[in-house]
């Protein structure tokens, strides 16, 4: 129990720590509103890191605060409105300086934990 | 599932876990669900499965992570809050408390929109109520007499002479007082006295000498004994009796209530007083000493008039029917005596009305002019509030498509306008509860009753309704505006729509700002005007810096006996001494000139008939001319700076011992002499005294005038000097010289190098000359005439402010508008210029439709100032309200500004991107 608790919580604070990283590169890639960044990260980590709906749009709503990426309404016809999001520039900055540290903590896991990144 | 349910799963999980999200939050989660729940049916789920999954996802999810957190969308953050405290209120009753509390909030994030319409509103609300204070206090309350409405004074009247307020004589009094439709009425005149005791300093108290039943009257009972006995004579020649007031009994008698019973000295005779008025009683103005009268009225003359009269009507007799009696018993008098009383009638007034004299009227306009100022910035924030409403019209349109009912939106503007309606009295309550000390402080003339001002219900009532009228136009105007639109348009189209409603709403309400304004502004260019009139009304006088004082000589001031006296030994000392204190003043350092008169320029002298000799004598004695006469010594002319047109002025070589003579005034010679050289001519008249005042020297010393009269010989013509209230025409006038015609009571000119100068030589020459007669407060001429013009001159400033507060509020609001309308028909600018328009021809069709809307406001506000024509002209003097000069310098300044106003628009209307204009919509 105690092991697997300890599991759960390292997960968990790879996931807080890991989750802006996540969105940004995803939204570096295209807009996409908010259930399509969920389900994207679910379905590329292979169900590893999922978010529930209100730590989804927390998170979403902290870095639009801190003017990393930007939503807007978009209407379409026949649709209820969506917000669709964009990284700013100041946000592909942030993506760019946290996929170097990810890189070196990675290679760092690999090299001293054996930890090898999941090949996709 | 649908939207809808997902939607109420939401708002359920929210109110579960107390988290307030905002709406646009709302739509993502729902969003969210929507297409997870989609994903899902894609994914070849069941309906039932999908929906678990929408349930599980609710249900892991910890709304308290997003709360402070919002979606960013600035055009939705009010409407988001606003829906927000609908919810937590439970559901779409949108609570009126929270309602308030999200409008606070709102200001606050605000504050300049708020400031600006607090403080207009605030000082709106302060002016009006710090008006209506004092008009409340001055002119709506009762007079602290019984039945003070049933109160008329009486003043007599001649339309030949152009007299509308003059004393009555005391017989013509009497026969009107027996008439029915008084119950009682009451006379007096005001003689000067001097009060003397052992071992105080003698003082003048103003006094009258009254019919006994005065108090009677008015309902009044000293608050010390007994007074004039009740029911008791009218007059009484044996004892002499008086009452005081409580302000003399206190300062002069230390509030001693021994002084019943005790005698004073009323210039030189002992008088038993009999009572003490209650505090603050002074009437009929600012008496402290009234004696009852020793004489009888109907033994006067009904040429002479001097009596000032105060009546009671009688129960059931209407203020008309009254002065209908007295008109009617006024042509029966002059039938009957047309000697004395041709011309004359007399004339009701209500004693408030007569109490308030021009501050009636005056304090009217300015009520009148602070309510236009208050509805000026009412409209004016009203106008703020509705394009601010115009421009959240689509947050009002999702919000209406979202769901929102039409009260809660109501509810929400309601709000909005009863915060600053509410927040805006409160700063005028505040500002009038400053204002107000320093008002009754400062203001320069006398206003009667204005020290009893003080904010009270009444004027906490008014504020109230302002609140409340406020509040239902602020907020349901623009509110029925907007869900009207939302009820009839579609939300995109419903921009032009309504806005084309809410342009005209707002051009009336702008043009309602220009034509309030047009009426203040005419109404102080009319009083601009009168206070210019006045100012240059010809005085004949040029005496700015002469000092006015005046002294009173009592017969043992002259070392005259108390009783008994003849003209040689009570008149002549008279003259004399008079004479020795003009010498004494003129003896001392840095005095030019110094004379004596017993009336001052704007005061009427003595009407009294003469004849000229050679001219034929009319077969009657009532047919004779009258003239007004005025006694004045060697020195006075000199010293009010007036201009002799011919001959010479009086020495000190005319006295008694030298052939009578006198000085007329230019109307008298125009009227009577114009033919031929009027000095040397010789003018004969029969009064030989005017009462205890004064006495002709030359009178035979029964004092019964010679049938053919008193021969006079006139020696100088002097320039009109004004003897009529402003604005009459200057009546002939006799001056007799103070040497052979003196006056116990005269006023002292002293033109010296300085007024201070001046001062100390009538100070120093009475101490020498008269020490036992009180030198009075002393003026110099230019503020006694200050004096006269003040009350106009202060309305003027007031009104003028006003005006300039009111223009400069409706040319915010031409702006404001034109800034508005541009803007929003930046596409139809656009599309002209495309068409080949020229950019000045776009610039004029804006300042042309202003003009249009300025000289419709301008219209409609001169016929404001018709509406206000009655009470106007009671305030304005030398001009008419339809005065040209006043109307076009008004209209002027306010279509000048209305059109600098629309200026900056119009610039913005010229420039207009065709191209961008065309793609902004």
């Amino acid at each position: 129990m105690t092991k697997l608790l300890l599991d759960r919580s390292a997960i968990d604070a790879a996931k807080k720590g890991s989750a802006d990283l996540f969105i940004l590169a995803l939204v570096d890639e295209e807009d996409h509103h908010g259930y399509e960044i969920g389900r994207q990260i679910e379905l590329r980590s292979g169900g590893a890191v999922t978010f529930t709906m209100a730590s989804l749009y927390a998170t979403l709503y902290r870095l639009e605060e801190r003017a990393l990426i930007k939503g807007r309404w978009v209407e379409k016809a026949g649709q209820r409105r969506r917000r669709y999001y964009r990284i700013t520039d100041s946000g592909r900055a942030m993506l760019a300086t946290q996929r170097e540290d990810w890189g070196r903590f990675i290679a760092a896991l690999t090299e001293i934990a054996g930890v090898k990144p999941a090949v996709s | 599932m649908s939207g809808r349910d997902m939607r109420e799963a939401v708002l359920r999980k929210m109110s579960k876990s107390a988290v307030d999200l905002p709406d646009a939050t709302v739509d993502e989660l729902v969003a969210y669900l929507e297409d997870l729940h989609n994903s899902a049916l894609d994914e070849g789920a069941s309906e039932a499965e999908a929906r678990r999954r929408v349930m599980a996802a609710l249900e892991e999810s910890t709304f308290s992570v997003l709360q402070g957190h919002a979606a960013k969308h600035p055009d939705r953050l009010h409407a988001a809050r606003a829906d927000a405290m609908a919810r937590t209120a439970g559901g779409r009753n949108l609570n009126v408390l929270s309602a308030i509390k999200l409008a606070v909030r709102q200001f606050r994030q605000h504050p300049t929109f708020a400031l600006v319409t607090v403080l207009v509103l605030g000082l709106g609300t302060g002016a009006a109520t710090t008006v209506f204070t004092v008009v409340d206090s001055v002119v709506l309350r009762p007079l602290p007499y019984a039945d003070p409405d049933r109160l008329v004074t009486l003043w007599d009247t001649n339309s030949e002479k152009g007299l509308a307020h003059d004393p009555i004589s005391p017989v013509n009094f009497m026969d009107y007082r027996a008439l029915p439709v008084f119950s009682d009425a009451a006379g007096w005149w005001r003689p000067g006295i001097n009060l003397t005791e052992p071992g105080k300093d003698p003082i003048r108290v103003n006094t009258v000498e009254t019919g006994g039943n005065l108090f009677d009257v008015l309902g009044v009972r000293p608050q010390l004994g007994e007074g004039f006995p009740a029911g008791g004579p009218m007059f009484a020649q044996g004892d002499r009796i008086c009452v005081i007031s409580d302000r003399l009994w206190r300062t002069r008698f230390n509030g001693d209530p021994s002084i019943l019973g005790k005698t004073i000295v009323l210039n030189d005779a002992p008088h038993t007083v009999a009572g003490v008025m209650p505090a603050k009683f002074h009437y009929p103005d600012d008496i402290d000493v009234w004696q009852r009268l020793r004489w009888d009225f109907t033994q006067h003359s009904r040429a002479a008039h001097f009596v000032e009269a105060v009546a009671r009507l009688s129960p059931g007799t209407t203020f008309e029917q009254a002065q209908s009696a007295v008109h009617a018993l006024g042509l029966r008098l002059e039938q009957e005596n047309p000697r004395t009383n041709k011309g004359w009638n007399a004339r009701l007034i209500p004693l408030l009305d007569e109490a308030l004299g021009y501050y009636r009227p005056a304090l009217m306009v300015l009520f009148g002019a602070v309510a236009l100022l208050l509805i000026i910035g009412v409209l004016n924030v009203a106008t703020l509030l509705l394009t601010r409403a115009l421009s959240r019209e689509k947050e009002i349109a999702v919000r209406v498509a979202l769901g929102a009912a039409p009260r809660q939106l109501v509810t929400q503007l309601m709000a909005e306008s009863l915060v600053l309606s509410v927040v805006g009295a409160g700063v005028g309550i505040a500002a009038t509860l400053a204002a107000l000390p320093l008002i009754i402080a400062f203001t320069p003339v006398e206003i009667p009753r204005l020290a009893e001002a003080a904010v009270d219900m009444r004027a906490l009532g008014l504020c109230l309704a302002v609140v409340g009228v406020t509040t239902v136009i602020f907020g349901l105007v623009p509110a029925l505006l907007l869900l009207r639109t939302q009820f009839t348009t579609d939300l995109k189209a419903g921009e032009r729509g309504s806005s084309k409603g809410a342009r005209r709403v707002y051009s009336v309400l702008v043009a309602a700002e220009v034509a309030m304004a047009c009426a203040l502004l005419v109404s102080s260019a009319l009083l601009v005007r009168t206070v210019g009139s006045m100012m240059e009304t010809p005085t004949g006088v040029n005496a700015d810096d002469a000092t006015i004082s005046t002294v009173q000589l009592s017969p043992s001031a002259v070392g005259a006996p108390a009783r008994g006296g003849t003209i040689e030994t009570v008149w002549v000392p008279v003259a004399t001494v008079h004479a020795r204190i003009l010498e004494e003043i003129r003896q001392q350092p840095g005095v030019i000139a110094a004379g004596e008169s017993n009336f001052l320029p704007f005061s009427v002298g003595w009407r009294n008939p003469f004849l000229i000799e050679g001219q034929p004598r009319p077969a009657r004695q009532e047919d004779l001319p009258q003239a007004q006469m005025h006694s004045a010594s060697e020195g006075y002319f000199e010293a009010m700076g007036a201009v002799m047109a011919r001959g010479r002025t009086f020495t000190e070589f005319d006295n008694k011992d030298s052939i009578g003579v006198v000085i007329v005034n230019e109307a008298f010679a125009r009227r009577y002499l114009s033919d031929g050289d009027p000095v040397g001519k010789v003018i004969r008249t029969w009064a030989t005294g005017i009462g205890p005042l004064g006495t002709h020297l030359k009178s035979p010393p029964n004092y019964r005038p010679p049938p053919e009269g008193m021969p006079s010989e006139i020696v100088g013509i002097v320039k009109d000097i004004n003897n009529v209230p402003l604005g009459q025409t200057v009546e002939p006038a006799i001056y007799f010289p103070q040497r052979q015609f003196p006056f116990s009571e005269v006023f002292i000119a002293v033109k010296a190098t300085d007024a201070s100068v001046a001062q100390t030589a009538i100070r120093n020459a009475l101490r020498k000359i008269v020490p036992n007669v009180p030198m009075s407060t002393t003026q110099t001429w230019g503020e006694r005439f200050a004096a006269k013009t003040a009350e106009a001159r202060l309305l003027m400033t007031i009104l003028l402010f006003f005006g300039g507060l009111a223009a400069l509020l409706a040319a915010l609001g031409v702006y404001g508008l034109f800034s508005w309308s541009v803007a929003l028909r930046t596409r139809e600018l656009a599309i002209r210029l495309t068409l080949g328009a020229k950019p000045s021809s776009v610039g004029a069709l804006v300042i042309g439709q202003s003009a249009v809307l300025v000289v419709a406001g301008l219209a409609v506000g001169l016929v404001i100032v018709r509406l206000a024509e009655s009470a106007l002209t009671r305030v304005v003097y030398g001009v008419t309200t339809t005065d040209a000069l006043a109307l076009a310098t008004a209209s002027a300044l306010l279509l000048i500004a209305a059109i600098v106003a629309c200026v900056p628009p119009a610039v913005r209307a010229m420039r207009v991107d065709p191209v961008e204009g065309l793609r902004a919509e």
